[in-house]
C-alpha cells in the first residue's frame, strides 16, 4: 500500500524513508489483488524503532490553552493515536475529544503545503527563501515598526518570551495574547479574589456545588481536570455532593446537575445576590423568572452545607460582577482552601491579554497607524462579532502576515503565509501548573513543507539579514534555545522531554483581602428592547469558538446535549415552540439590532421559555472542506456589547425577535426517542434507595419480574454470572462450537471473559470515548456534504450530515441521553447518559442468524465480527436488541469513491492493527481485540500470563470521568471482576437472556432535601 | 427403442454432471489438505527440483483450490537487486535474524536497512555490478524498492514474533530460502493452510485469532 | 396414430369432470387443439407487452449495476431498518409462487376439476415467480459477488455456512422448490408438446419439440406411466407448498424482533401465499381468456370456484392478523404491545390500514355470487390483493425494525428511487418470462381440457377414433 501515489504534495519521499516494511494504511477488505506490492526498507535504521511496533512519545496538547499532557502513539513514523499522559499532574491520562482530534489537525488535508504569497487576489505557493526574503524586505520598508501588531493564540510556556524577545529586537511592541475560548471575566475575578488566573477546584471536598452558568464540563476553564475531580466526587455516592445548576440554558454541565434553577439571561447577578443574602429571594426570583421556592431552599441549603463550591461563568455584560460575587460567596462560606485551591493554581491562562486589548488593536488598525500585523494560531476575524468591524480594520493594514497552517478566515486575508508546524511536529514547553512544566517535542517528521514559527523567528534574527539556513528537520534552533534556558541544562531537558513534564518552581498565592460583594444593579438586556426573547450564544463543548470545525471527528460527533451534528441549530423551549407553532427542524430567523441568523429549531426542555440558544463554532466561510459553509455563525446577530470590566464579548442576554422562516430542515440528529418507555436502559437510584440497598432493607418492588421494567433488585451485581459464561456455557449451543467446529479444541485455553463495567454515576456524557473509538478503530466519518447518496440517477443529496439524517453514523460506542420527568414542560427534569456499545452477549442473538458464520462467539467471550467473511445480509443487526451494529453503506474506505472518509493525508492516521472495512460489510465494537492480541503477544514473548489490568480499551483509556473499566471478569484479580458484583450493577434488557458482558452501575441521584423522590 | 434411448438421455447426462462436480470438489478438498501437509516432508531435501515442487502443488489442487483465495505459490518476481540468499546464508553462514532482525519482537520480520547492507559491502565484493547498484541507491540515499513475494491480505493480522518465538522454523512457511538463488513463494498462504497447522499444533484457530 | 386423448379408452386419468366445470361450448377435440394452440400466434398486443416488460427488466438490471458500484447506501435503508423493499418484494414473489403448485398438486390430489383450465398458467407463474424471488436475496446483500458463500461446498478455508441460520434454510427451500416445480411443469407439458410436435412444420422447431416430448406416442403404456409419474410428483411437491413459505416465515419468526417473534407465522404465511397466488392467477388468466377468446374454457364456474378459495384464504389471513394483536396484548411485553400500537394507530397506520382494507375487507365482497362471477371485478380485486399482500410484508418488515427495544434507535423509513426501480425491474423480469412462455407453449393444458369436454364430444371422438382429428403426422 505504501506505493499509493502521493497526491497533494505530501512529503512522500521523506515519508518513505522513515517508513518501515508495513504499509501506510491497512487496506480495504475484499481487495486482495495480485498487484505487486513494494517492500520499502529503512535507509538508516533509526534507534529504538521496530517496524510494526509502536513507540510512545510524551508531549503536550495545544488544542486549548489548558495544555494537558499527551502520549503520542507512533507507528513506523506516523502518529496514529493521541492519549492522555498518565504521569501528567493535570489530566492524569485522560483526554477530551478536542485533544484527541488534534490528530486530524495534523493530518488535515486542507493545510497549507508550504509558504504562500499574495499575488492579486490569490495566495500562491512560494519557497521558504522567497517568503522570508519577502518578509524582510516588507519589514524594512514598513518603517514605524513600533506600531506593529502581533496577535498570538494564547499559550503558556516559553514561546511568548521568545516572541517578545524577537519583537523587541526588531523594535516592535510585545505581542497580544488572546484566546476566544477562555472566559475572561472569571479569570479577572479569580485574579482579584485569589491572585491567580485559575485556582484548582476540588469537587470531592464539597457537599454542595452551585454553578451559575459555569460550564466546567463544557468549556469553562480546564475541562479535563475539572471533570476528573467532579466524577470522583460523584463516585462518593451517598457522600457525594449535590449539584445545583442556575442558568438560562442547561448545558452539558447543567444536564449533570441534580437540580436546575432556570433564570433569565442577564439576571444571574440578582440570583447571586440572593444567594449571598444581599437581596430578598422573592424579589430576585421575581426578576429572574426563577422558582422562588427552589431558590429559597437553595439559600438555606447553602448556609448549612458545610463545605460548598460556588462557581460563576456567565457571558453577560456584567459577567465579571457575577464572577466576583461567586468568589466573594466562596470566601464568606470559607471554601477557599478547601474546595477552591489558589495554592494549586492552574497557570495555563496566565498572561492572557483579553478582549479589551484586541479591541484597542482593532481601533489602531482602523486609524491606519499599523504598518504590519502578524497573526499566529488565533482566528480573530471569525471569533469576533462582525459588528465589531475587526475584519475591515484588519484588511486596512498594508502588510498582513499569518503563521497559521490552515486557510482560516483571518489567514485568507493575509498577504504572506508562513505556515507553522503542528504542535505535534514542533518543540516547545507549556506551564499548565505553577509547579509543572509541560514539555512538547516533535513526535514525527513534518507532514508538509512547514516550519516552526519559533525557528523562523530565530533564523530571521534581530538583523533581518537574509534568512539563515533552514533548520533541517530534527535539529531545531528553537530546541537549542530551549536547552540553553532550561534549568539543569541539556540533560535535564532531555530527561524532562522523555517524561513529558518537569517540576517547576512552586508559587504560593499570597493571601488576598476578601472582596466586597458587588452591589451593582443587575444588567439591563442588550439591544432593542422590543424583542420578545433573549438570545443566548454559547461556545460548543466540541468545536469551542470555531477552532475544532475543520476536524471531521468533531463535526461528526453528536453534541453531548442536543445530539445534533454537522449543522447549527436554535434551541427553543417546548411551550414556546407550541405557542409559535414550531416543529423540530423548522427554520427560525433570529433578529437582533445587529443582524439576523437563520437555523433549524431544536425543541429542548433545558432552555428558559423566553430564551433561544445557539452554539458557536460553525458557520465558517473558509477553514477547509470540513468547516466551510457548514452551519451558521450566530455572532453575526450579536451587537458589540461587552463585559464592562474585561471587554469580553457578551454572548448572552441579547434581546431578539424569533420568526418562522417558513422552510424546514431535517435535523442531523442521532436521537430516536429521548424517553425510555420503561425499557430500563438507564437505571438510577436515589441516595435513600442506595442506603436502603446497602443496609439490605430495600424491599423488592412489585413487578420486578415483568420484562422491560427496570429491576431494583437488592441482589449483588450479576444476575448472569459472567465468569461462568467465560466459555459460553450459558450461551446457546453455537457457543459450544467455540468458533470453529471442534468442541474439544478449547479445553486447554486460558478461561477468559473479557467484560466491561460502566458507572453511570461517573459518566457525564462528554463523548470523549466516542472520539477515542473513532481514532483507535479506523471508523469513517460519514456526514461530509459529498458523502451522501444519490437522490436520482443524476443528483446527489449534498446536505451536511445527509447520511446521519438517514441514521447511518458509524459510532461503535454512542452516548444515549434519556430524560426522566419534565413531561409537562414546566418542572425540573433528570438526564441520564448511557454509553451504548456492543454488549458482547454470552448468548448473542446476532450469532446464530448469520448465514456465513461471519459473527460468532470466541472462546474468550468476545462476540466477533469477521469483516472479510461478511456478505452483508444485515440479519445480525436486525436481531440485535441493542442496535450496536453498523453497516458500510458506501465505500467509505475506498479512495476512488466520493464517500471516501480518509482523504490524503488523513489516511496516515489509520491504525495498521485494524482492518479498514470495505463497502457492504457489517462492523461493530470489538472490545479493541487488537489491543487484547497485542497484550497477549507481549505476554507470550515474555513467557508470562497477562497481568491484571495490564492494558485497557480505547474508550476506557480516554474517559475523563473514569466511568469505564475493562478487563477479564473470569479472573477475580482484575478490577472489572470486582466492579461487576457491585450492588448497583444491572444488565440492559436482562429479560432477553442475552447474558451481556457489559455491566452498568446505576446512577445515584441526589434530590433536593424534601423534594418528592423520583424513581 | 428410439423412445427409450431418448428417455435415458436427459437424466443420464444430469447424473454424470453431478457426479463429476462432487468428485472434483472432494478431490479438491483432499488435495488442499495434502498440499498443506506437504512442507513437512519436503523441507529436508536439498534437491532444487523437490524445492520447486512447492510450485507444482498448484496443479494438484483441483478446480476447488481457487474457490477460496488465489494462491501465488511459485510467485518469484524480478528484484531490483538480485540478492542471493545462498551466498549469504550457506556461504557467509549468516543467520536469518541477522537481517530480518525484528522477526522475534514484531509482527513485521523487518528488512535490513540499506545501511546494514553497506556495512559489509563497502569492503566486500564492491566490484560486483549488483553491489554497485546497491551502492548507487545508498549514495542517492534512496531505499531499495524490493518486490514483495509473501503477502497475506490486509485483513489478516500475522504476528511473526508469535510464531518464531513459538519455535516455528522460518523454512516451515518460507521453504529452503537458503537454497533459493531467487526467492519464490513456497507455501500457498491460503487460510486452509494456516488453519491446518493451527489444528495440528493445538493452538487457537477461531476467526478472531487473525481477522480483526 | 392420433395424439389426441380419449379418457374412455385410456381410463388412466382419475380427473372426471363434474357438471359445473364442464365445457359445454366445445364441439370436438380438434376445436380444442385449434383454439388453445391459437394462443401461440404472436399478436401486436403480445409484442407491445413483451417490449414493455423487457424495458422494465433492463431498468432493473442497470440499477443493479449502479448499486453494486456505489453500495447499498443508494437504497432507502435507514438503520436500524436494515431490511427494506428488497426483502419485502422477495417474500411477495415467493408468495406468488405458491398458487401454482397448490393448484396443480394439491387440487389435483383433491380431484378439484376446476383446476384443469388454469393450472398450466399457474405452474408457469410459479416457476417464473420463484425465479424472480430468487434474485432478491442476492440484490439485497452487501457483497453479492460473495453470494456463493451461503452454499455448502468444499473449500480452501475449510469453512461451512452457519446451518442454524434461517437464511441458509431459505437457500435450500427456494432451490428445492424451484427444481420440483420446474420438473412438475415440464412433465405436465409432455403430451401437449407432442401435439405441438405433430402440428409443427418448421423442421428445427419440430426437432426441438420432438426431443422435449421425449418421443411421446400416446400409447396406453405411456399414459399409464405418465399418470403415475404425475401422481407421484403431485404427492412429492405437496409438502413443499407448505414447507417453503414456512421456511421463509422463519426468517422473521426465528428472530426476537417485536412483531416477528411469533409462532403463528408459518401457517399465516402459507395462507397468505395461497391468497396472493390465486390473486396473481386472476391477474394473469382474466386478460388471457379475454384476449384469446378462451371464455368458454376458463368458464365463470371455474372463476367462481377460485373466488371461493380466495375468500377462504382471505378469512384465514384476516383471523391471523387479529390473533397477532391478541397475542401482543396477552404477552404483556411492552415492546411487543408498543409495536402493534405504533403500527396500527401510530407512525405506520397508513400501511396497516391499506393492508387490512385490501386483504380483509374488500375480499368479503366475494360472498356475493354475482361478484364472484364478474371477471372485471375479480381482476380489479386481484390488483388490490396484490398490493395488499405487498403491504402485508411491508408492515411486517419495516415497522418492527423501526420500533424495536431501543427507543434511542427508533426511526422511520422511506424507499429511494433505487428501490422503486428494482420493484419495476422484478415485474418486468417476471412478465418477460411469462410472455415468452405463452408464445411458445400452450397456456391451457390441451390434454386435460379434453377430459372435461361434454360426454357427447367424447362419444363422437371415440367412434371416429382413427379420423385425422388433430392432423397427426
Amino acid at each position: 500500500m505504501s506505493t499509493t501515489s502521493g497526491s497533494s504534495g505530501v512529503q512522500r519521499r521523506s515519508f518513505l524513508k522513515v517508513l518501515g516494511a508495513s504499509g501506510v494504511a491497512a487496506g480495504a477488505i475484499g481487495c486482495s489483488s495480485d498487484r505487486v506490492d513494494k517492500l520499502i526498507p529503512y535507509l538508516n535504521s533509526p534507534d529504538n524503532t521496530v517496524p510494526g511496533v509502536s513507540n510512545y512519545y510524551a508531549t503536550t496538547c495545544r488544542e486549548c490553552s489548558a495544555a494537558c499532557g499527551l502520549i503520542a502513539e507512533v507507528r513506523d513514523g506516523r502518529v496514529i493515536k493521541l492519549e492522555g499522559n498518565p504521569d501528567h499532574p493535570l489530566n492524569q491520562g485522560a483526554l477530551c475529544s478536542r485533544g484527541q482530534a488534534g490528530l486530524q489537525g495534523l493530518y488535515n488535508p486542507d493545510r497549507y503545503r508550504g509558504p504562500m504569497l499574495r499575488e492579486g487576489d490569490a495566495l500562491v505557493p512560494v519557497t521558504w527563501e522567497r517568503a522570508l526574503q519577502e518578509l524582510n524586505t516588507r519589514l524594512s520598508q514598513a518603517g514605524a515598526l513600533q506600531n506593529a501588531v502581533f496577535i498570538n493564540q494564547h499559550e503558556s510556556g516559553s514561546f511568548p518570551a521568545l516572541l517578545d524577545e524577537w519583537l523587541a529586537s526588531r523594535g516592535m511592541p510585545p505581542h497580544v495574547s488572546i484566546d476566544a475560548d477562555v472566559n475572561m471575566p472569571s479569570v479577572e475575578a479569580n485574579r482579584e479574589a485569589y491572585g491567580v488566573a485559575w485556582p484548582a477546584l476540588d469537587f470531592t471536598a464539597a457537599r454542595l456545588i452551585v454553578s451559575v452558568g459555569a460550564d466546567f464540563l463544557d468549556d469553562w476553564g480546564a475541562v479535563v481536570p475539572q471533570q476528573l475531580s467532579f466524577a470522583d466526587a460523584r463516585a462518593k455516592l451517598t457522600e457525594a455532593p449535590r449539584f445545583v445548576y442556575i442558568g438560562s440554558r442547561r448545558s452539558l454541565t447543567g444536564l449533570n446537575a441534580d437540580e436546575w434553577i432556570a433564570c433569565r439571561p442577564g439576571t444571574e447577578l440578582m440570583v447571586m445576590q440572593a444567594l449571598a443574602g444581599q437581596m430578598p429571594v422573592a424579589q430576585a426570583a421575581e426578576a429572574a423568572g426563577a422558582n422562588a421556592a427552589q431558590l429559597e431552599a437553595l439559600v438555606a441549603e447553602l448556609r448549612g452545607a458545610g463545605s460548598s463550591l460556588v462557581l460563576a461563568g456567565t457571558h453577560g455584560t456584567n459577567a465579571t460582577e457575577v464572577a466576583r460575587a461567586a468568589a466573594a460567596l466562596n470566601q464568606s462560606l470559607g471554601n477557599v482552601g478547601t474546595t477552591v485551591l489558589p495554592g494549586r493554581a492552574l497557570t495555563s491562562f496566565e498572561g492572557l491579554s483579553g478582549a479589551s486589548a484586541l479591541k484597542a488593536v482593532s481601533e489602531r488598525m482602523t486609524s491606519g497607524s499599523v504598518p504590519v500585523v502578524f497573526v499566529r494560531g488565533a482566528n480573530p476575524v471569525f471569533t469576533t462579532a462582525p459588528a465589531a468591524g475587526f475584519a475591515q480594520a484588519f484588511q486596512s493594514v498594508p502588510f498582513k502576515v499569518s503563521f497559521s497552517s490552515y486557510p482560516d478566515e483571518t489567514t485568507v486575508l493575509c498577504d504572506l503565509v508562513l505556515p507553522d508546524h503542528h504542535a505535534l511536529e514542533s518543540w516547545g514547553t507549556a506551564q499548565p501548573l505553577a509547579n509543572s512544566i509541560g514539555m512538547q517535542q516533535p513526535v514525527m517528521k513534518p507532514v508538509f513543507n512547514t516550519r516552526s514559527t519559533a525557528d523562523v523567528l530565530l533564523q530571521l534574527g534581530s538583523t533581518g539579514a537574509a534568512a539563515a539556513a533552514p533548520a533541517a528537520n530534527g535539529d531545531s534552533a528553537y530546541r537549542q534555545w530551549l536547552e540553553q534556558r532550561f534549568g539543569g541544562g541539556v540533560d535535564a531537558f532531555v530527561a524532562a522531554v522523555t517524561t513529558g513534564q518537569a517540576q517547576g518552581t512552586t508559587t504560593s498565592a499570597a493571601a488576598r483581602p476578601a472582596l466586597t460583594p458587588a452591589s451593582a444593579d443587575p444588567s439591563t438586556p442588550i439591544g432593542d428592547t422590543d424583542g420578545e426573547f433573549f438570545l443566548h450564544v454559547y461556545p460548543s463543548p466540541l468545536l469551542g469558538t470555531g477552532s475544532g470545525a475543520n476536524k471531521p471527528w468533531l463535526q461528526e460527533l453528536a453534541d453531548p446535549v442536543t445530539k445534533l451534528a454537522w449543522q447549527s441549530w436554535v434551541e427553543i423551549h417546548p411551550t414556546t415552540a407550541q405557542r409559535l407553532g414550531v416543529e423540530n427542524g423548522d427554520r427560525l430567523t433570529i433578529t437582533t439590532g445587529a443582524g439576523s441568523v437563520t437555523a433549524p429549531a431544536y425543541i429542548f426542555l433545558g432552555v428558559q421559555p423566553d430564551t433561544v440558544a445557539m452554539p458557536l463554532g460553525r458557520g465558517h466561510t473558509a477553514y477547509g472542506r470540513y468547516a466551510k459553509d457548514i452551519g451558521v455563525n450566530p455572532l453575526v446577530a450579536l451587537p458589540v456589547a461587552a463585559d464592562s470590566a474585561t471587554g469580553a464579548m457578551a454572548y448572552s442576554a441579547t434581546k431578539c425577535r424569533v420568526e418562522k422562516e417558513g422552510s424546514h430542515d431535517q435535523l442531523v440528529t442521532t436521537e430516536g426517542s429521548a424517553r425510555q418507555h420503561g425499557r430500563g436502559i438507564a437505571q438510577a437510584l436515589t441516595v435513600a434507595e442506595l442506603t436502603a440497598l446497602q443496609n439490605g432493607t430495600a424491599e423488592e418492588p412489585h413487578g420486578h419480574d415483568i420484562p422491560g421494567v427496570p429491576s431494583y433488585s437488592a441482589l449483588p451485581g450479576l444476575r448472569s454470572p459472567i465468569a461462568a459464561d467465560a466459555q459460553g456455557e450459558l450461551a446457546d449451543s453455537s457457543a459450544a462450537q467455540k468458533g470453529m467446529y471442534d468442541p474439544e479444541h478449547w479445553s486447554g485455553m486460558a478461561r477468559r471473559r473479557w467484560a466491561m463495567t460502566i458507572d453511570l454515576s461517573r459518566c457525564t456524557g462528554c463523548s470523549a470515548c466516542v472520539t477515542a473509538c473513532y481514532a483507535e478503530n479506523n471508523i469513517p466519518t460519514v456526514g461530509a456534504p459529498w458523502q451522501g447518496r444519490a437522490t436520482s440517477p443524476v443528483t446527489w443529496d449534498e446536505r451536511p450530515g445527509a447520511n446521519i439524517i438517514k441514521g447511518r453514523e458509524m459510532t461503535w460506542i454512542r452516548i444515549e441521553r434519556y430524560y426522566e420527568g419534565g413531561e409537562d414542560n414546566g418542572t425540573d427534569f433528570e438526564t441520564r447518559f448511557v454509553p451504548m456499545l456492543c454488549q458482547h452477549c454470552g448468548n448473542a442473538p446476532c450469532e446464530p442468524v448469520c448465514p456465513v458464520y461471519a459473527t460468532y462467539h470466541a472462546p474468550d467471550g468476545l462476540n466477533v465480527q469477521v469483516y472479510n467473511r461478511c456478505v452483508g445480509t444485515r440479519y445480525c443487526s436486525n436481531n440485535c436488541p441493542y442496535k450496536v451494529r453498523y453497516y458500510n453503506w458506501f465505500g467509505y474506505g475506498e479512495p476512488n469513491r466520493r464517500q471516501y472518509a480518509f482523504p490524503e493525508p488523513l489516511n496516515w492516521q489509520l491504525n495498521p492493527d485494524v482492518t479498514v472495512r470495505g463497502k457492504g460489510v457489517m462492523e461493530k465494537c470489538t472490545f479493541c481485540v487488537q489491543r487484547i492480541r497485542e497484550a497477549e503477544h507481549r505476554a507470550s514473548s515474555e513467557e508470562r500470563d497477562l497481568n491484571p489490568d495490564e492494558f485497557t480499551v480505547a474508550c476506557a483509556q480516554a474517559c475523563p470521568s473514569r466511568a469505564i473499566v475493562f478487563g477479564d471478569a473470569a479472573d477475580a484479580t482484575w478490577s472489572v471482576a470486582q466492579m461487576a458484583v457491585d450492588q448497583r450493577a444491572y444488565h440492559v434488557f436482562e429479560d432477553l437472556s442475552t447474558f451481556t458482558a457489559v455491566v452498568y452501575l446505576k446512577k445515584v441521584n441526589h434530590p433536593a432535601p424534601g423534594a418528592p423522590v423520583q424513581a | 427403442m428410439t423412445t427409450r434411448r431418448k428417455w435415458a438421455a436427459v437424466p443420464g447426462l444430469a447424473v454424470i454432471a453431478i457426479a463429476a462436480t462432487l468428485l472434483s470438489a472432494y478431490s479438491g478438498a483432499q488435495a488442499a489438505q495434502q498440499a498443506a501437509a506437504a512442507p513437512a516432508t519436503q523441507t529436508e531435501s536439498r534437491d532444487p527440483a523437490v524445492i520447486k515442487a512447492g510450485m507444482d502443488t498448484v496443479a494438484e489442487r483441483g478446480p476447488w483450490a481457487y474457490s477460496a483465495a488465489s494462491s501465488n505459490v511459485g510467485n518469484s518476481p524480478e528484484q531490483p537487486i538480485n540478492f542471493p540468499h545462498p551466498v549469504h546464508v550457506q556461504g557467509a553462514g549468516m543467520n536469518c535474524l541477522y537481517c530480518h532482525n525484528t522477526a522475534t519482537k514484531s509482527p513485521d520480520p523487518g528488512l535490513p536497512a540499506v545501511e546494514t547492507c553497506m556495512g559489509c559491502h563497502q569492503i566486500v565484493a564492491t566490484q560486483s555490478p549488483e553491489i554497485q547498484k546497491l551502492a548507487q541507491y545508498y549514495s542517492d540515499s534512496l531505499p531499495v524498492p524490493w518486490n514483495r513475494i509473501h503477502r497475506v491480505p490486509k485483513y489478516v493480522q500475522f504476528p511473526h514474533q508469535r510464531h518464531v518465538n513459538g519455535g516455528v522454523a522460518c523454512q516451515t512457511c518460507h521453504g529452503q530460502v537458503q537454497e533459493m538463488p531467487r526467492v519464490f513463494q513456497y507455501s500457498s498462504l491460503n487460510m486452509g493452510w494456516c488453519v491446518n497447522c493451527h489444528v495440528e499444533n493445538q493452538v487457537r484457530y477461531d476467526c478472531a485469532t487473525c481477522h480483526y | 396414430m392420433a395424439t389426441t386423448v380419449d379418457p374412455h379408452r385410456t381410463g388412466q386419468r382419475p380427473n372426471v369432470a363434474s357438471a359445473d366445470v364442464q365445457l359445454p361450448a366445445v364441439r370436438d377435440y380438434a376445436q380444442v387443439d385449434e383454439e388453445i394452440i391459437g394462443t401461440l400466434r404472436p399478436t401486436g398486443k403480445w409484442f407491445a407487452a413483451l417490449g414493455v416488460s423487457i424495458l422494465f427488466m433492463l431498468i432493473g438490471a442497470a440499477t443493479w449495476a449502479y448499486q453494486i458500484y456505489w453500495g447499498l447506501g443508494q437504497a432507502g435503508y435507514e438503520p436500524p431498518v436494515m431490511w427494506g423493499v428488497y426483502i419485502i418484494t422477495f417474500v411477495f414473489w415467493v408468495g406468488i409462487g405458491h398458487a401454482g403448485t397448490l393448484i396443480s398438486a394439491i387440487l389435483y390430489l383433491f380431484r378439484a376439476g376446476f383446476r384443469t383450465t388454469i393450472y398450466r398458467a399457474a405452474e408457469a407463474m410459479t416457476v417464473f415467480a420463484v425465479m424472480t424471488a430468487g434474485l432478491f436475496p442476492i440484490i439485497h446483500i452487501g457483497r453479492p459477488w460473495k453470494f456463493f458463500w451461503l452454499l455448502p461446498y468444499p473449500n480452501w478455508r475449510l469453512l461451512w455456512p452457519q446451518f442454524k441460520s434461517p437464511l441458509v434454510w431459505d437457500v435450500f427451500a427456494i432451490s428445492t422448490y424451484l427444481t420440483i416445480s420446474t420438473t412438475f411443469l415440464y412433465v405436465g407439458l409432455i403430451p401437449d408438446i407432442a401435439v405441438l410436435r405433430d402440428r409443427e412444420t418448421n423442421p428445427i422447431r419440430k426437432r426441438i419439440f420432438s426431443i422435449l416430448s421425449l418421443g411421446w406416442r400416446n400409447s396406453e403404456r405411456e399414459w399409464r406411466h405418465f399418470a403415475r409419474a404425475y401422481l407421484f410428483l403431485a404427492a412429492l411437491s405437496t409438502p413443499l407448498v407448505l414447507s417453503v413459505h414456512s421456511v421463509v416465515s422463519f426468517d422473521f419468526a426465528m428472530a426476537l424482533v417485536p412483531g416477528w417473534h411469533a409462532t403463528i407465522f408459518p401457517p399465516y404465511f402459507v395462507a397468505g401465499a395461497i391468497f396472493s397466488g390465486f390473486a396473481m392467477v386472476w391477474t394473469i388468466m382474466i386478460p388471457i381468456r379475454k384476449w384469446w377468446k378462451l371464455e368458454h374454457y376458463v368458464t365463470l364456474n371455474h372463476l367462481d370456484a377460485t373466488a371461493k378459495v380466495v375468500l377462504l384464504t382471505s378469512l384465514v389471513v384476516g383471523s391471523a392478523y387479529l390473533i397477532e394483536f391478541f397475542i401482543a396484548w396477552y404477552s404483556g411485553v411492552p415492546a411487543e404491545q408498543e409495536y402493534f400500537w405504533n403500527r396500527t394507530f401510530g407512525q405506520w397506520w397508513w400501511a396497516e390500514w391499506t393492508l387490512l382494507t385490501c386483504n380483509m375487507i374488500l375480499p368479503l365482497s366475494l360472498f356475493s355470487q354475482n361478484l364472484r362471477r364478474n371477471p372485471m371485478w375479480l381482476f380489479i380485486l386481484s390488483i388490490f390483493i396484490n398490493i395488499g399482500m405487498w403491504f402485508e410484508r411491508f408492515v411486517i418488515v419495516i415497522p418492527s425494525l423501526s420500533h424495536e427495544f431501543e427507543p434511542w434507535q427508533w426511526t422511520t423509513y422511506t424507499p429511494s428511487w433505487v428501490d422503486i426501480a428494482f420493484i419495476a425491474g422484478s415485474f418486468g423480469w417476471f412478465f418477460m418470462w411469462f410472455l415468452l412462455f405463452v408464445k411458445q407453449l400452450p397456456v391451457l393444458a390441451i390434454s386435460e381440457v379434453k377430459e372435461i369436454v361434454p360426454p357427447r364430444v367424447r362419444r363422437r371422438s371415440s367412434v371416429a377414433a382413427d379420423a385425422p382429428a388433430t392432423g397427426g403426422h
